[in-house]
């Protein structure tokens, strides 16, 4: 049984991750209204991408053509580190938020070197401005973390999602406050508007997609992959920490099936919630989002202090 | 009565115009020291005393006033130039030096022999009246007397104060003129050279 | 008897080594060959003997005080006290200084021929011996001559390469600063005699009840300033950036990564073990100097393109990260919770040995960069990774492990260091949980700003196209660098990986402080290896990650190569140039990468630009001939802080030198007017 959670919990978050972007981008589409490619499209174009010839440059060394690996292999480790359905699964010693927010912070750096290995110019930028976005976002990240694990007198992210948030009614503004920078992290971290626009064809406008602009075949197969799961991880992390309703609190079927359920209703919320948000806002010059970014630190401050 | 001496040549030598005069002040002045060296060497019986006292004659009495008196003839320095302050204001310089010197505060210092206590108060004040020389005066001749007096009234202190048999002290005096002297009248004679006068001003232009 | 009279004598066998390589390498001074074979054989030898001694005393738990001989002054006795926190520093030293000589071994040919490598030697030996009496010196005064033969053999190796005039400069910089900071020591050491009567360091601690608190208080800002100094904290800071990089590349990782942990350690010495007990805002001033250190440090490493430099800014702000540690134990302590204070230590000492190994690294294999470049300019670099490789390893290792980055070692001490300061802002009903709010955050930014920064000197140096036609002519570093900067580089990874192993070490050292003697663990090691701080408010564990990230990557490797992509073809052409030619101009520059986050924070870093243009036909002003941008930052301290204090120094000298008017006569009347005031207030 306990293999069987194991194994779960380590391919649950690449197996769903493409299912999620599918089901943003139908949400868009129909906000839009057009039909929209189906939701296991992205599926599709992994599998394509993945059996595709691919070029690389002659400027690239070893970093350009390993970092998707690493990149894939960070968002892996972390996706099972984290509680998605089940919150007992907290032994592993590597499910601190510390080593969370630095484990992610390798795949930024491999992926920003690999924008600057090819030596093209738009690679450069893109790195630049998701380091300036990544230094920035860290703060807030760290902290609105760490408002969850005080309130829970943990900083193992299993532990904060087995005690449940809202009996401590009066952690409910911090808790809320925490919530509201999470989620401007999780934008900036996943490259969502109003920080990136995922679907953009203008380079000067890019973030992401400029770095990864040089990449094909099976390589960008993997990359687009990692920024899925990124996404995806970034949600069960809002859904489990904050309002961790639902989630398995011990071994058994009937408590993992709920589990699952619950995180898959969390996240559809979540996937609602961005499709929205892009729909309706347009994406920030680049330098206000520092701005942003700082008001989500200072949001989670205040949670702090609040927390008595 | 010696000590006397010594203290009205240093006002002398504050008032005398012609350096001759400074000189043969001084002179006068180490007479009366070797008197006192040899009024002791009586009182002790040490014959080291008599033997410095001959020295000091011989040195300061008859030597240094020649060398004093060659430089002032060589050199045609016959009058002593002026001084920062005028002869009033020095005598009132004076009068209140030897008040400070024969004040209650300065009593510990002159007490070190209560017998002699006016005595040393009259030596502490010769002391502080060969400075004032010093300060005064323009012209190099009258500072190297002042210096010499310095010394002689030091000395003066000294024996007053029974210090007389330190050997040091002795010997100190000695080899001090000695040398001093010989690098003083080396000296004049180089400043002269350079700046055509003795006077102490005209190494201001030394100043960066 | 034999038993306590070995580590004395094995100490001072330490020290001759380093003896006998200075005055040997003197002596050899006409043959360079032979100079820099006997100096490197001794540093090695007196390096590994250290690393000997230290580990035996920190194992053993030995607490020595001897005094060498009698010396012929009164207050000054050449009186040693090692426990185990100095064991520890001499195990940093010896660490460092061993793997800088072997580099040295193959750095030194260099500077063959061009000047004398016997004094270089010298001055080399004397400097690390410099650096093991200081942090064994157990008499004030004692102490004072150890800091100084270390300042001063370090200003001489500084200014080595004197046919630079900026290298010259800087020296003198260094050398006023340091003296400085000096004066400052001196000071609070003689309030610390004026009310203890000792010199004594055993003495004064005994004694620290007897001085009061408000001298107390001036003590420790003297000594804050006076060995911050020499840590390089903000504002003190002005030498580091100029000295660092204009030392030889070894020298500078020592200095770099030793020599200003000295002030740390002094720091350790005076305010947790002497001054005990002290007040509680002491932690909380330390705190805010840790954060602004730390902030500031990285910011301006993100301005420069001087990879020397850049590096020195990061050494200033890891002495903010372990002034943050050592600033949460002395608050933890004045409020009565040991325990938490011991956390602080343990971290800040762990991150003081971290840095002292990644810093060197990266000092080493940017000294091998520049070796081949012959410039330390970093917009001249580019492609690297293609001519040495291999160095491009060791500083790739080097940036990860200072970003913090797991599994390497940087990622275990920022992690304790996190902890103590969560700690601090979990206390409740007490107003420096904001300081400790504060620190957190900057300690947060200056990882994520490290981590950029670190992007930028790696991608910009390595990675893409050459930007000059100098990089053809690299060459990989000969061998005994890369053993140098192999031996680190593993070493970085090690420590990260058995950072559990570690941290029980540390704690015992912590230990060996008087104050902490009965402190119960709050740090518990679990068989396998996992860290967990305080009843598992936190736990992590290195291997564990180490090996699931392994073992990770090496599945999906193999899934990649053999199950998915058998028979696809990976072809070679050229980077998508939109239809131009791709020429070195298109790559973004060093300046133009970290630009962004200058203008972020412009308040703080002031950038100015300028532009110049020249036209053609100057009246018409049509077409521009050429246009020069100047891109700035202000230099603020030296703005507002030290050119007003030159300024106003300078003026009292000329008011004073007025006294000095040539006039002989007034001069006398100094004299008389003296003796007439001594006189009256003698009698």
């Amino acid at each position: 049984m306990t293999i069987f959670v194991w194994i779960l919990q380590l391919v649950l978050v690449p197996v769903t991750s493409p299912l999620c972007i599918g089901i943003i981008k139908k949400i868009k589409a129909k906000l839009q209204n057009r039909q929209g490619a189906s939701i296991f499209q992205p599926y599709r174009d992994i599998w394509k991408l993945l059996h595709k010839d691919e070029v690389v440059s002659s400027d690239a060394s070893w970093v350009f053509r390993y970092a998707p690996f690493i990149v894939f292999v960070v968002t892996i480790v972390v996706g099972a580190s984290i509680p998605l359905f089940a919150s007992f699964v907290n032994n592993t010693g590597v499910g601190d938020i510390l080593v969370i927010v630095y484990a992610l912070s390798i795949g930024t750096f491999f992926l920003a070197l690999a924008g600057l290995d090819v030596g093209g110019g738009f690679g450069g930028f893109g790195s630049s401005r998701e380091m300036t976005v990544s230094a920035l976002a860290e703060g807030g990240f760290l902290f609105s973390l760490l408002t969850v694990a005080l309130i829970a007198g943990t900083t193992n992210v299993f532990s904060i999602s087995s005690s449940s948030m809202l009996v401590h009614g009066q952690s409910l503004l911090s808790i809320t406050l925490a919530f509201v920078g999470f989620v401007i992290v999780l934008l900036a971290e996943a490259g969502r508007f109003p920080f990136d626009n995922p679907a953009t064809h203008l380079e000067l406008t890019m973030i992401h997609e400029a770095m990864i602009l040089e990449y094909s075949g099976k390589r960008l197969a993997l990359i687009e992959w990692a920024s899925f799961n990124k996404l995806f991880i970034f949600f069960a992390l809002g859904s489990n920490l904050f309002f961790s309703f639902g989630i398995a609190q011990g071994i058994g079927i009937n408590a993992i099936a709920m589990g699952i359920s619950a995180l898959f209703i969390k996240v559809f919320i979540f996937c609602l919630i961005i499709a929205i948000l892009e729909s309706s806002t347009a994406k920030f010059r680049f330098f206000r989002l520092p701005d942003l970014l700082m008001t989500s630190f200072i949001l989670n401050v205040v949670a702090i202090s609040l927390i008595r | 009565m010696l000590l006397e001496i010594v203290f009205l040549t240093i006002v002398f030598s504050h008032i005398t115009r012609k350096n001759f005069g400074a000189v043969l002040a001084y002179s006068m002045q180490s007479l009366a020291i070797a008197m006192v060296i040899f009024n002791s060497f009586l009182l002790t019986g040490a014959t080291s005393l008599l033997f410095i006292a001959s020295l000091v004659l011989l040195v300061k009495v008859i030597m240094v006033p020649f060398f004093l008196a060659r430089l002032i003839q060589r050199h045609e320095i016959k009058f002593s130039v002026s001084t920062y302050l005028n002869v009033p204001l020095t005598l009132i310089s004076i009068a209140g030096l030897v008040a400070v010197a024969h004040s209650r505060k300065f009593a510990p210092l002159t007490s070190i022999v209560p017998a002699n206590q006016l005595l040393l108060s009259l030596a502490l004040s010769a002391m502080l009246l060969s400075f004032f020389l010093i300060i005064n005066r323009k012209g190099a001749i009258s500072q190297i007397i002042g210096i010499l007096s310095l010394e002689n009234s030091i000395v003066a202190f000294a024996i007053f104060a029974g210090l007389e048999q330190s050997f040091s002290l002795q010997v100190g005096i000695v080899s001090d003129v000695f040398i001093w002297f010989i690098i003083a009248t080396a000296l004049a004679f180089m400043i002269y050279k350079h700046f055509g006068s003795l006077e102490v001003t005209s190494m201001k232009q030394l100043k960066d | 008897m034999f038993n306590t009279l070995i580590p004395q004598v094995s100490f001072v066998v330490l020290l001759s080594f380093f003896g006998v390589g200075a005055i040997g390498a003197l002596l050899f001074r006409k043959n360079d060959v032979i100079s820099n074979g006997w100096s490197s054989f001794f540093a090695i030898i007196g390096s590994l003997w250290g690393l000997f001694f230290s580990i035996v005393t920190i194992i053993a738990g030995h607490n020595l005080s001897f005094v060498v001989g009698k010396s012929s002054f009164p207050r000054l006795a050449l009186s040693f006290h090692i426990d185990t926190l100095a064991g520890f520093f001499i195990f940093v030293i010896s660490l460092i200084s061993l793997f800088c000589s072997i580099y040295g071994i193959g750095y030194i040919k260099h500077f063959y021929k061009k000047y004398d490598i016997g004094v270089f030697c010298f001055f080399y030996h004397l400097f690390i011996a410099g650096m093991l009496l200081v942090v064994s010196a157990s008499n004030g005064i004692f102490f004072l001559i150890a800091w100084e033969i270390m300042s001063v053999a370090s200003y001489f190796l500084v200014v080595y390469d004197r046919n630079e005039e900026e290298n010259v400069k800087a020296g003198f910089l260094y050398l006023i600063m340091t003296h400085v900071g000096t004066a400052f020591i001196i000071l609070a050491l003689l309030l610390a005699y004026k009310f203890t009567g000792s010199f004594d360091f055993e003495t004064i601690k005994l004694g620290a009840g007897l001085i009061p608190l408000s001298v107390k208080n001036i003590i420790f800002v003297f000594a804050m300033i006076g060995f911050g100094t020499k840590a390089g904290i903000i504002p003190f800071h002005i030498w580091l950036p100029s000295a660092h990089p204009a030392a030889p590349s070894h020298v500078s990782a020592l200095m770099s990564g030793v020599m200003i942990k000295t002030g740390i350690y002094m720091m350790i010495r005076i305010f947790l073990d002497i001054l005990q007990p002290i007040p509680v805002w002491w932690g909380l001033a330390l705190l805010i100097v840790g954060s602004i250190s730390s902030l500031l440090g990285v910011l301006y490493a993100l301005t420069e393109h001087d990879i020397k430099r850049l590096l020195a800014y990061h050494s200033i702000e890891n002495i903010g990260i372990i002034l943050l540690g050592v600033g949460s134990a002395l608050t933890f302590l004045s409020l009565g919770m040991p325990q938490f204070a011991l956390l602080g230590l343990v971290a800040a000492l762990f991150h003081t040995l971290n840095h002292a190994i990644f810093k060197s690294l990266l000092f080493l294999s940017a000294g091998s960069v520049i070796n081949q470049m012959h410039t330390r300019n970093m917009e001249e670099y580019g492609g690297l990774i293609r001519y040495m490789p291999q160095t491009a390893m060791f500083f790739l290792i080097g940036s990860m492990a200072i970003s913090a980055l797991p599994p390497f070692n940087g990622f275990f001490s920022e992690w304790l260091t996190f902890q103590s300061l969560f700690q601090g802002v979990a206390l409740s009903g007490f107003y420096g949980t904001w300081f400790f709010i504060v620190a957190a955050g900057s300690l947060a930014f200056t990882g994520g700003l490290a981590l950029a920064c670190f992007v930028k000197a790696f991608g910009v140096s390595f990675l893409a196209r050459p930007r000059s036609a100098e990089v053809a002519h690299a060459k990989e570093s000969s061998f005994s660098l890369r053993l140098g900067m192999w031996a680190l580089a593993t070493l970085s990874l090690l420590f990260g990986i058995f950072s559990g192993r570690i941290t029980l070490i540390l704690q015992e050292i912590g230990r060996g402080l008087t104050i902490f003697k009965n402190v119960p663990s709050f740090i518990v090691v679990s068989s396998r290896q996992s860290i967990a701080v305080g009843n598992d408010f936190s736990f992590v564990s290195a291997p564990i990650f180490f090996s699931f990230l392994i073992v990770t990557f090496l599945l999906v490797m193999f899934v990649m190569h053999f199950l998915i992509n058998r028979n696809q073809k990976v072809k070679v052409g050229a980077t998508w140039d939109c239809g131009t030619d791709l020429t070195p101009r298109m790559e973004i520059t060093a300046t133009g990468f970290s630009r962004s986050i200058i203008l972020i924070f412009k308040g703080v870093l002031r950038p100015s630009i300028q532009h110049e243009t020249e036209y053609h036909d100057s009246e018409s002003r049509y077409l521009s001939r050429s246009r020069t941008v100047v891109l700035g930052v202000q230099d603020v301290y030296q703005a507002h802080f030290y050119q007003p204090l030159r300024k106003a120094i300078r003026t009292l000298s000329l008011r004073v030198k007025d006294i000095q008017s040539g006039n002989i006569n007034l001069y006398i009347s100094y004299i008389f007017i003296a003796l007439i005031i001594a006189l009256f207030s003698v009698l």
